[in-house]
């Protein structure tokens, strides 16, 4: 023996790897030349490994490493808990993803079941029915307005004539509001007529002239309407005439209500604004009453 | 080492669970869409095909087993003397006249056959006073619709002269004469009225409109085509003379209406006449010119708005206001008198007042 033995515990902690590596080194070498401490190691190391073999089931199972770890982790996720976990867990699991795509089948098929009656085999058929629908003449008192009603149709009661005219009641809805600008005009007319005074003060302040509003809720009525079918209506030759006519009203109607703007008081501008106007509405009108007619005929 | 199997295990049961459930849930979302698909492919010709041309083929078969072998057909039938005549035309050229019969008698040549279907007798001499004029025979087609139009290359019919006309059509060349009224409405085809004693009403969205020689309250309207009335003359105090067209011409010569309303889009107008005192006449086009030629001797005030047009008159004028500077320029002026309102409205158009 060279040097001091070593005790039972560093050679213990020699063979679990615990010392420091000048350590490890320094016992290495003793134990190298002391045959005390050589013994000392092997039995140590016997013991350690009839100690190993008989905990080995306990110490590999790591059931306490397991239920720490199990714990720390059940803690750490309570503390960060959310809302959507436990949803989206339940979502996750097997069995629910199943039920879930069974149900989604279910209502698809659902869904294009009662699709069906309008898939394009019917399509035709629909097609024929709103035609039907068209061709309903209309009586000509029919589209007269109530005498009580106002000038102005509220807001939503022309929109829902904008979005459509295949039927009946909205296309008699669109005759009664291409009707009421006339009694505007005639109103203005008789106004201006009795007494000139009174057209200022009808005036909105907007700038806007008397009934102008009617007039552009009127033509954007038509407007529809005809944009719907004009394509059918009219011949390429009346095509062109009909949009040059339109151009031809629309740039008078830009122009006049520009010369108005400037100069609220010339009469003359906005007599002939409202003339294009009226010129406008009877251009739309004549492919609408051409509609009529064809609907009738058929 | 048991408990490892079973961890083993039971991971691998819950990995082919949840993947043999996403494989299901993946075919069961594209097995409607491909039958959907396949289904519409199927479908789509029939959308092409369109029962629309079946309809045609279904109508034409009935029209041509109602013309049969025959080249013409002819029928009539007694009526009161003020009747009135309605009937619908799908195409062919249609001719009415007035005569002294009280009786009215179709003929069609090369087209549909011909039925009367009354609509109403009069309780005094049980004779018709509305007669519809139909394309078949009630009494040999009780199945076919009694409404259905005439159609032929010629059909005339003749009607007492103091009959009320009323006819729709779709294509036809109409020529109306001495009837009491007439009302027209025409999709395409020119309406020639002659003689029309108590008023028309004429419409034709494809075509023109030619009234002469004829009284009443007369409204007429084309689409596309011109206007031309001469020797008109209202039959009772009130009548009001109204043409209207988009793009046609207007053509005028001795109205006698006190009020007229005479608009044109992009077509000039051209009067010709007198005005009556008193009356009331209003001109408008938004391009076209409007042109007046009217006596020396007229009496009426002229109002004219012409933006920028212009306006020229070889007539003396006495200029009330007058109003260039702005955009929308003004005249008003008086011509003898002043007994008539004349107003002009033209956007760029020119207006111009000539001697007679």
């Amino acid at each position: 023996m060279t040097d001091k033995c070593f005790d039972i515990g560093t050679m213990q902690a020699f063979l679990d790897g615990e010392l420091a590596a000048e350590m490890t080194e320094t016992v290495a070498r003793h134990v190298a030349a002391c045959d005390e401490c050589a013994c000392l190691l092997a039995e140590s190391e016997e013991e350690s490994a009839l100690t190993f073999s008989a905990l080995e089931m306990e110490l590999n199972a790591l059931v306490p490493t397991q239920r720490l770890w199990t714990k720390i982790n059940d803690s750490i996720a309570r503390e960060k808990k959310s809302f959507w976990k436990p949803i989206l867990a339940f979502l996750l699991q097997p069995q629910t993803a199943a039920f879930a795509s069974l149900i989604f089948v279910a209502v698809l098929s659902v869904t294009l079941l009662s699709l069906k009656p309008n898939a394009p085999t019917n399509y035709v058929a629909q097609t024929g029915e709103i035609q039907q629908k068209t061709i309903q003449p209309i009586a000509k008192n029919q589209l007269s307005p109530p005498a009580q009603t106002p000038l102005l149709l509220p807001e939503e009661k022309n929109t829902e004539t904008i979005k459509s005219v295949q039927n009946k009641a909205e296309y008699r809805a669109a005759k009664t509001a291409y009707v009421r600008p006339e009694k505007v005009l005639t109103d203005a007319k008789s106004r201006d007529t009795k007494s000139d005074a009174l057209v200022p003060a009808v005036r909105e302040n907007s700038g806007n002239i008397l009934g102008e509003e009617s007039y552009i809720k009127t033509i954007a009525t038509l407007n529809t309407t005809v944009a719907n079918r004009k394509d059918e209506i009219l011949s390429p030759s009346a095509r062109f005439a009909f949009e040059r006519d339109l151009a031809v009203t629309d740039d008078a109607i830009a122009r006049m209500k520009l010369e108005v703007r400037r100069n609220p008081k010339n009469e003359a501008a906005k007599q002939i604004l409202r003339a294009s106007y009226q010129n406008k509405i009877d251009l739309l009108n004549s492919v609408a009453d051409k509609t009529e007619l064809m609907a009738s005929l058929d | 080492m048991k408990s490892e199997k079973a961890k083993v295990k039971t991971a691998f049961k819950n990995t082919i669970t949840r993947r043999f459930s996403l494989l299901i849930l993946a075919v069961c979302l594209v097995a409607p869409f491909s039958v959907a698909f396949s289904q519409t492919v199927k479908v789509e010709p029939k959308v092409v095909v369109a029962p629309l041309k079946q309809k045609t083929k279904i109508e034409r078969k009935s029209v041509r087993r109602s013309i049969g072998t025959e080249t013409s057909a002819e029928k009539s039938i007694a009526v009161d003397a003020k009747v009135n005549v309605s009937l619908c035309v799908r195409e062919g050229i249609l001719k009415i006249n007035g005569w002294e019969r009280n009786e009215i008698r179709a003929f069609v040549v090369g087209g549909s056959e011909v039925g009367f279907k009354v609509q109403q007798k009069n309780k005094q001499n049980d004779k018709a006073v509305w007669v519809m004029v139909t394309g078949s025979d009630p009494a040999k087609n009780k199945t076919v619709n009694s409404e259905e139009c005439l159609s032929g290359e010629e059909i005339e019919l003749d009607v007492p002269r103091g009959a009320a006309v009323n006819v729709k059509s779709r294509t036809s060349e109409t020529t109306i004469q001495a009837v009491r009224r007439a009302v027209v409405k025409n999709i395409g085809g020119d309406i020639s009225l002659n003689n029309i004693e108590q008023g028309i009403n004429a419409a034709t969205y494809q075509g023109d409109v030619t009234v002469e020689n004829s009284g009443g309250a007369i409204t007429l309207e084309s689409a596309n085509g011109n206007i031309v009335a001469f020797d008109i003359a209202p039959s009772e105090i009130g009548d009001i003379f109204k043409a209207k067209t988009n793009s046609g011409a207007i053509s005028l010569q001795r109205i006698e209406h006190r009020q007229a309303e005479i608009n044109s889009n992009s077509g000039s107008i051209k009067f010709a006449g007198e005005f009556q005192n008193g009356g009331q006449y209003n001109f408008g086009t938004q391009v076209g010119t409007i042109s007046l030629a009217i006596p020396e001797k007229s009496s009426c005030k002229i109002n004219a708005l012409y933006g920028y047009g212009k306006f020229n008159s070889e007539l003396k004028l006495a200029i009330i206001t007058e109003d260039e500077s702005s955009k929308a320029q003004r005249l008003v002026a008086t011509i003898g008198g002043g007994d008539a309102n004349v107003n002009l409205t033209t956007y760029s158009g020119a207006i111009l007042i000539r001697k007679q």
